[in-house]
């Protein structure tokens, strides 16, 4: 084994509670070489005897990435390494230096776009998965002492946010927010809309 | 999600923990072949826990399971390991902030729930290990149902 | 004492669940023409005793109402099919562990929808746990899934232009909207845990009044 080198510069890179290995490529000449990921979990470390789990996409793959979303699903300290494969040679294992912890995850402000239809101000979000939620903040431009909000998980349309008085302008801006890790991202830039205009509105 | 259980609040992944579940619940439960006995719900119900007991309860169910449960569950199947791996890590996190919050908190133990949980732990010594184990990883969304109807 | 039971197994036997209504399904067994009989069983996980169900002893048909045993959602249950032709029999056929709580299917809510010149007034009605006869108590499943909420969709037919709002409340009040026009409402009900996501209901149609 010790004729295939460990990978090197193995590291994690995690936005939005998405999470990838990452490491640089073993060459060996005119061969196919394979890696193998396995994950360890502070259950395992603690009560299965420091057991290690395959990753569920990349035991083994060709590539020099790994996606463990789906293996790192709880909000403890993770221990990750990856090593070489061919044929029956296997490299030595490279372990990441110290945890990794989901809470770590870098969080983006989402994709956000509002719109006016008559006096009813809308919002399209992106859809970042299950994890996340929104908080949507908006007020009447000018009375940023006054700003509503609302909590928002269902994205996969155009959501009703509230009425707008006739002819106003209105800001809103949002927020991911994910409470598996009790976290939030900074707010997407400030959009603003008006209000369809015509007074007859208030008449009626 | 926050969970109120008696004098705790404890954050609780529970949609991951039951997708979780409900991925691998007919594999695990289609290894317990025993149909007339229960770890946890027989002959005493979990619903019948008295609310100012609950936290207590908790914290004993949940270090039960990440101590005596988990760790005889591994199975041939990778898939299945991986999600009983998400969900062990998950249940160790609630366990630890239970137990800080049993510590702070007046969370005691009263006579009819330690009278509950020697019950269960007779449950699961009544049978060997990997099936007691089995059987009671199958029964995990009993112990959510009344986590999420305790809540 | 039994019959010889060479006779092949009923399939698929498994629980059809809506509104907690479980009613016990199986196809017969492979190969069978008519005249099969069947009787069935069920359990309440972990307590040690089967229970046959009288109604459903010798019958050709191939389910069996099973709601009134299955009726209390704190436990979960098995169920059995055994079949019977020419004085054969087959093996008695079970179906997976039956949580009612987790494994039912919850149908749309019930929508009314009422209009002024310039808003729609919609009142969402959530179905109700399946009960024995009429005089017992109604049970909503509001009160089952304290954390239910519904999803609603309002669509303009006129700018063909639909909105989407998520309400925990069953009530909403969509003002500010153009007279004489034809706007269209449906409603989901989502349960986040266990997850449980009815249908979208169907459409229902209303057109606001003329402008006063």
């Amino acid at each position: 084994d010790a004729l295939l080198p460990a990978p090197q510069t193995i590291s994690i890179i995690s936005t939005n509670m998405k999470h990838f290995l990452t490491w640089s490529p073993v060459v060996v000449q005119g061969a196919t070489v394979r890696y193998s990921v396995e994950f360890q979990g502070e259950y395992e470390r603690e009560y299965a005897n420091g057991s290690w789990i395959p990753a569920s996409e990349c035991a083994p793959t060709t590539a020099t990435l790994c996606n463990l979303t789906d293996d790192i699903s709880a909000t403890v300290a993770y221990k990750l390494r990856v090593r070489a494969e061919l044929g029956a040679t296997r490299s030595p294992w490279a372990t990441t230096e110290g945890f990794f912890n989901r809470a770590m995850t870098s969080l983006t402000p989402p994709l956000l776009r509002v719109m006016a239809d008559g006096n009813h101000l809308l919002v399209e979000l992106e859809d970042m998965g299950p994890s996340f939620q929104f908080r949507v903040l908006y007020w009447k431009k000018g009375q940023k002492s006054r700003v509503q909000q609302k909590v928002m998980k269902e994205v996969s349309s155009v959501l009703h946010l509230d009425t707008m008085e006739a002819g106003a302008e209105y800001c809103v801006k949002a927020q991911t927010h994910v409470q598996a890790i009790n976290r939030s991202s900074s707010f997407s830039p400030t959009q603003c809309v008006r209000a369809r205009g015509d007074a007859s509105f208030w008449l009626t | 999600k926050i969970f109120h259980l008696g004098a705790c609040r404890v954050s609780l992944s529970m949609t991951e923990i039951r997708a979780g579940f409900a991925a691998i619940k007919a594999d695990i439960q289609s290894r317990d072949p025993i149909r007339t006995l229960s770890i946890l719900s027989h002959p005493h119900s979990l619903h019948k826990v008295k609310s100012s007991d609950r936290c207590c309860i908790a914290h004993q169910l949940f270090t039960f399971y990440v101590d005596k449960v988990f760790r005889h569950c591994r199975t041939e199947d990778s898939f299945v390991n991986r999600k009983i791996s998400s969900i062990a890590n998950s249940f160790l996190s609630v366990t630890r902030e239970l137990g800080h919050c049993r510590e702070q908190n007046n969370c005691v133990c009263g006579e009819e729930s330690t009278e509950k949980f020697k019950q269960i732990l007779a449950n699961y010594e009544g049978l060997n290990v990997t099936s007691a184990a089995m059987k009671s990883l199958g029964e995990l969304d009993i112990l959510l149902d009344w986590v999420e109807k305790s809540h | 004492g039994e019959l010889y039971c060479s006779l092949p197994n009923p399939r698929n036997v498994h629980f059809e669940s809506i509104n907690m209504k479980n009613v016990l399904h199986w196809s017969p067994p492979e190969g069978t023409a008519d005249g099969v009989l069947y009787k069935v069983k069920y359990t309440v996980y972990g307590v040690g005793k089967w229970i046959r169900k009288p109604e459903c002893r010798n019958i050709n048909r191939t389910w069996c109402d099973l709601s009134s045993e299955t009726s209390d959602y704190e436990e979960q249950y098995y169920a059995s099919v055994k079949a019977f032709l020419n004085g054969k029999c087959s093996d008695w056929m079970e179906t997976t562990r039956f949580n009612p709580l987790t494994d039912t299917k919850i149908d749309p809510p019930l929508v009314s929808v009422s209009s002024t010149d310039r808003s729609i007034s919609i009142i969402l009605t959530a179905p109700e746990k399946w009960k024995k006869s009429p005089e017992e108590e109604s049970i909503s499943l509001l009160q089952v899934y304290p954390g239910l909420q519904y999803n609603v969709c309002v669509l303009n037919k006129k700018t063909k232009k639909r909105w989407f709002f998520s309400i925990s409340n069953n009530t909403l009040v969509v003002p500010w909207l153009e007279p004489r026009t034809v706007y269209c409402v449906s409603a989901q009900i989502h349960v986040t845990t266990p997850v449980l996501d009815s249908g979208f209901s169907k459409e229902h149609c209303i057109t606001t009044l003329k402008d006063k």
